[in-house]
């Protein structure tokens, strides 16, 4: 009782002393292993196989996309682009995956449908009268179309992109 | 008859008859419902009072603003049970594995596994989703004319039979997800420096799948499978194509070990990117758990 007139501060335990004297015994941890399981040194042999390192180059991923090879004959129906366009007023050209930049873009609650046509170069407003001259025939609604001339793209109202696909591949593009 | 009823009877002939396709109402005869404003009937215009209806968020379909659903109001078998917990193994079709091929994406004179065709950068898996490897799916197997050794973690019979027909072959290996792990980003794996895994075997309810010989099963008999080969090729009416005989039979032929998960590499195997050096473990214990 002397003690706890004369320091005050001692008849309260800090909290920090408190945690130290515990034991946790809910944890799987507080129990001892049976046997030693800190890491042991291992012994390694450091071997330089170029058979080995030819094996790991082929696990490693391309850094870019590689270029098509010529073939005979493309099954997938894919087409290489032409060499020959520069007599052509307008280009489009691929994408870095090698395909025709045409896309279809869903908006409004999927309720609204445009094909994006997009890396155009040259005479933007014949090609998109071409399109819309080959496209006419299939549809019976008059095509809405929007000709961005700066930013080189092509937007027209509805899903036509397969068949602009099949025009500009007809094209050689 | 007169000549104006004969001429009015060849006008009739000629003129479109009336149909379902051709009818329709006098103009003017429907007026479109009219949306009033204020006294003139602009109250709720049909959106109730309050609520996600008043609101117009387009709530999800079959949502009742607060009432029990009609899809949820009765007792249902439960088709999706679990499904959080089965093995998913996302598509892909041979159309687009045509496709990775011509375009040089693929290199088809090399062994076809996860890693080539994650490598791609144009199909993933992500193994926290419980994606277990490729399902190769049948789109395209008219035009696939790729001769290749590919393996996947599943297949149908008429893709195996479209692989085969072309002359090249398939197998359907398991891969458990901390093996998928290494394989899904190598070099990532790589430099974490850790040592390649040891595949485990499948879980009990794939043993079957991966030991049988008509799905290609990598821990199936090979002579049972040669003689599978030659079943579905009577099955769907083609000429097998003799792999023996090719000049690609070693390439074709190549297959992992059920513990290995890289081509040409070993589990406990360690490689450094940085020294170009592959360190391989002596210690007894390693070489005896890393064993297949």
């Amino acid at each position: 009782m002397l003690a706890k007139r004369l320091f005050p501060a001692c008849t309260r335990i800090p909290y920090v002393i408190q945690k130290i004297g515990q034991i946790r015994e809910s944890s799987f941890k507080s129990s001892l292993f049976l046997e030693d399981i800190s890491p042991k040194p291992r012994e390694y042999e450091v071997t330089k196989n170029p058979v080995d390192w030819d094996y790991v180059q082929r696990l490693l991923p391309n850094t870019v996309v590689p270029e098509p090879v010529k073939k005979d004959k493309y099954p997938s129906g894919w087409k290489p682009q032409a060499e020959n366009l520069s007599e052509l007023p307008y280009f489009v050209q691929r994408t870095r995956n090698h395909m025709i930049p045409c896309y279809l873009r869903i908006s409004h609650l999927k309720t609204r449908r445009t094909t994006l046509l997009k890396n155009i170069k040259g005479d933007i407003w014949l090609l998109e009268k071409e399109i819309k001259d080959f496209l006419r025939p299939q549809n019976y609604q008059p095509i809405r179309s929007q000709v961005n001339e700066f930013a080189g793209f092509i937007r027209i109202n509805g899903d036509h992109v397969n068949a602009i696909k099949y025009f500009l591949e007809n094209k050689g593009m | 008859m007169s000549g104006n009823a004969d001429k009015a009877l060849n006008i009739l002939k000629s003129l479109p008859r009336v149909c379902l396709g051709n009818i329709r109402d006098n103009p003017g005869s429907r007026l479109g419902t009219k949306r009033g404003r204020g006294q003139h009937g602009g109250d709720k215009h049909g959106d109730g009072n309050k609520g996600s209806g008043q609101r117009q968020n387009f709530m999800r379909i079959g949502y009742e603003t607060g009432n029990t659903p009609f899809y949820m109001r009765f007792k249902k078998e439960e088709y999706y049970k679990g499904h959080h917990l089965k093995r998913q193994y996302p598509p892909l079709s041979l159309l687009n594995l045509q496709k990775f091929i011509d375009l040089n994406r693929i290199d088809a004179s090399k062994p076809i596994d996860l890693v080539s065709i994650v490598n791609t950068g144009l199909f993933n898996i992500s193994i926290d989703q419980k994606h277990f490897g490729i399902n190769l799916t049948d789109e395209g197997a008219d035009i696939f004319e790729a001769k290749l050794n590919i393996e996947v973690q599943w297949a149908s019979e008429l893709v195996i039979a479209a692989v085969e027909r072309a002359g090249g072959t398939i197998t359907t290996a398991y891969y458990d997800p901390d093996s998928l792990r290494a394989m899904v980003n190598t070099k990532k794996f790589f430099e974490r420096g850790t040592p390649i895994p040891k595949r485990m075997m499948p879980p009990p309810d794939a043993i079957e799948y991966y030991t049988s010989a008509s799905c290609r099963g990598y821990l199936a008999d090979p002579e049972k499978i040669s003689e599978e080969r030659l079943v579905l090729a009577q099955k769907y009416g083609y000429q097998l194509p003799k792999i023996e005989e090719s000049s690609e039979y070693e390439m074709l032929a190549q297959r992992k070990d059920p513990r290995q998960i890289f081509y040409g590499l070993n589990p406990g195997w360690v490689v450094n990117l940085r020294d170009k050096v592959v360190l391989k473990p002596k210690d007894e214990e390693l070489l005896e758990y890393y064993a297949s």
